[in-house]
């Protein structure tokens, strides 16, 4: 074993539970149209919720798995994940050692992360420049 | 001394936009900020310097700096190298004796006005000896750093409100840092010890936006405080069904039924554990099986036993809280409703803890003493 969150968390009664998971398939339907009529795009930190165990995984499991995967590599890993509700993508970043720092749903065409940034184009450019 | 900024010192080291922006972005959430405020943290970091920290530990049993080193979200390696400069403290640092105490000196020196203080443990009035850092006295120390800082951050229980070493009959005479620092900005982070993200995150808080976060009446920054362990709590559904598990092995535990029974002071306790979790977000005390013991709120430790329950009345619970939901009243605010209905009651049979015994009225303090 390597870290805590190595031990397998069994939720032995379903039955205990936040009815948090709702909430948040509510709130994600509504983002949803928002995004569809005015193209607002919404972040929910999976982080400030109180989950009993278990039920992240399952609301993972109602969201199901997109056709788009993205990996990034920006201090540490980052994985970009469409769910199967097109415009709905399960945001997990990583540190340098592995451990998860932050949880995010984001309702979106594409999350704003993966765009190329400005600074990063100007540096670029710039280092490009040298080697012409 | 001109400190550089987190956004120069992390394009020194290669960081990409990408990359400061994933790392607002995980520093919002352990601000317990909304997602919609990363641009925000991300301007305000552009132009924040480092700020130098001094950390001063007096009556204290590690158990915060523990539990702060076990922070790791953003780790807290990160924290300090990145983003302060933590140039005394005296638990982590390998100087000790007098060439530790003249790196805090050097810092306080060179950062006049600046610099943040941040303190866990109490301190002891009645006898100055009883605890010493290189001979000098902690409210010495205290009085001595705290007078050119910008701000102070008592982190636990004990910093904030006396903690352990002020429990009855507090034989050291031990305060509190608000006590004895009447005149300075000054945030309280209570819990025995904090969770570890609530301290990075009340850090973070002062670092980014450069000012103190929104406090309630005790101190306490109200993103992290604002609301009862209660309010939170992923049981509360079997609390508003009068669902109770009356010892920890009968059949209402092993359901995962409310805990108020059992001595949960929950209802009156205000901090985050139920939603941040404790040991990388692994489980907290309630989902574990045992209540919460209130530790966040001055003094726990005199509020009877962990065991017995805050006041209840018979059978009447489902019902009040009930009533609460149609009134629009929280459910915390439940069982006071019902603590005051049934104060009398309670008091007769000498049964339970009171509302009263435990949500102590904190310039009462010494009354145990
Ligand atoms: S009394 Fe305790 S266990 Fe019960 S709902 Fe409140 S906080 Fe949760
Ligand atoms: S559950 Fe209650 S006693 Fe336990 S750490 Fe949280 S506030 Fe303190």
């Amino acid at each position: 074993m390597q870290d805590l969150s190595d031990i397998k968390i069994i939720v032995d009664d379903p039955a205990v539970q936040s009815g948090n998971l709702q909430s948040i398939v509510t709130e994600i339907y509504h983002a949803l149209k928002k995004l569809l009529a005015k193209k607002n795009i919404h972040r929910i930190d999976l982080r400030a919720m109180p989950w009993t165990a278990g039920e992240e995984q399952q609301l993972e499991q109602i969201l199901g798995v997109g056709e788009v995967k993205i990996e990034m590599n920006a201090m540490g890993k980052s994985i970009f994940q469409e769910t199967s509700y097109s415009g709905v993508w399960w945001i997990s970043h990583y540190n340098d050692e592995g451990d998860v720092i932050s949880r995010l749903i984001e309702i979106s065409y594409l999350p704003d992360m993966i765009f190329a940034q400005q600074e990063d184009i100007k540096s670029a450019l710039e280092r490009l420049k040298n080697n012409l | 001394m001109n400190r550089q900024t987190l956004l120069e010192m992390l394009q020194q080291q290669g960081v990409t936009r990408r990359g400061f922006l994933k790392y607002c972005t995980a520093l919002t959430s352990l601000m317990a900020l909304p997602p919609s405020m990363v641009s925000a943290v991300a301007e305000a970091l552009e132009t924040a310097r480092r700020p130098s920290v001094i950390w001063l530990s007096f009556q204290e049993c590690t158990g915060c700096t523990e539990s702060l080193t076990r922070s790791y979200s953003p780790t807290i390696e990160g924290l300090i190298f990145d983003h302060i400069s933590l140039d005394y403290h005296h638990t982590l640092q390998a100087a000790s004796g007098t060439a530790a105490e003249l790196a805090r000196e050097q810092a306080m020196h060179e950062n006049k006005g600046k610099y943040l203080v941040v303190v866990d443990g109490s301190i002891p009035l009645d006898n100055p000896g009883f605890s010493t850092i290189a001979g000098i006295s902690n409210v010495a120390m205290l009085k001595e750093t705290v007078a050119n800082a910008v701000a102070v951050i008592a982190v636990g229980t004990c910093a904030a409100y006396g903690g352990l070493p002020h429990a009855a009959p507090n034989p050291t005479g031990a305060v509190s840092v608000s006590d004895l620092v009447p005149d300075k900005p000054l945030i309280n982070v209570p819990g025995c010890p904090p969770v570890p993200s609530v301290i990075t995150g009340v850090l973070a808080h002062f670092l980014t936006f450069g000012a103190i976060p929104e406090l309630d009446e005790l101190g306490r920054p109200k993103v992290f405080y604002g609301q009862s362990i209660h309010d939170r709590c992923y049981r509360r559904s079997f609390y508003d069904k009068g669902l109770f598990a009356e010892s920890f092995d009968d059949e209402g535990a092993k359901k995962g039924w409310c805990l108020y029974r059992l001595g949960c002071k929950g209802p009156m306790t205000y901090n985050a554990c139920a939603t941040l979790k404790w040991n990388q977000e692994t489980s907290w005390p309630v989902e574990s099986g045992h209540g919460c013991l209130g530790c966040s709120e001055p003094n726990f430790w005199d509020a009877g036993s962990f065991y017995k329950a805050l006041s209840i009345p018979d059978g009447d619970y489902a019902r009040a809280a009930g009533y609460a939901v149609a009134a629009g009243v929280g459910i915390g605010a439940v069982a006071g409703l019902l603590n005051k209905n049934t104060k009398a009651n309670a008091v007769a049979k000498h049964s339970s803890v009171s509302v009263d015994d435990f949500a102590v009225n904190k310039n009462n303090n010494n009354e145990g003493a």
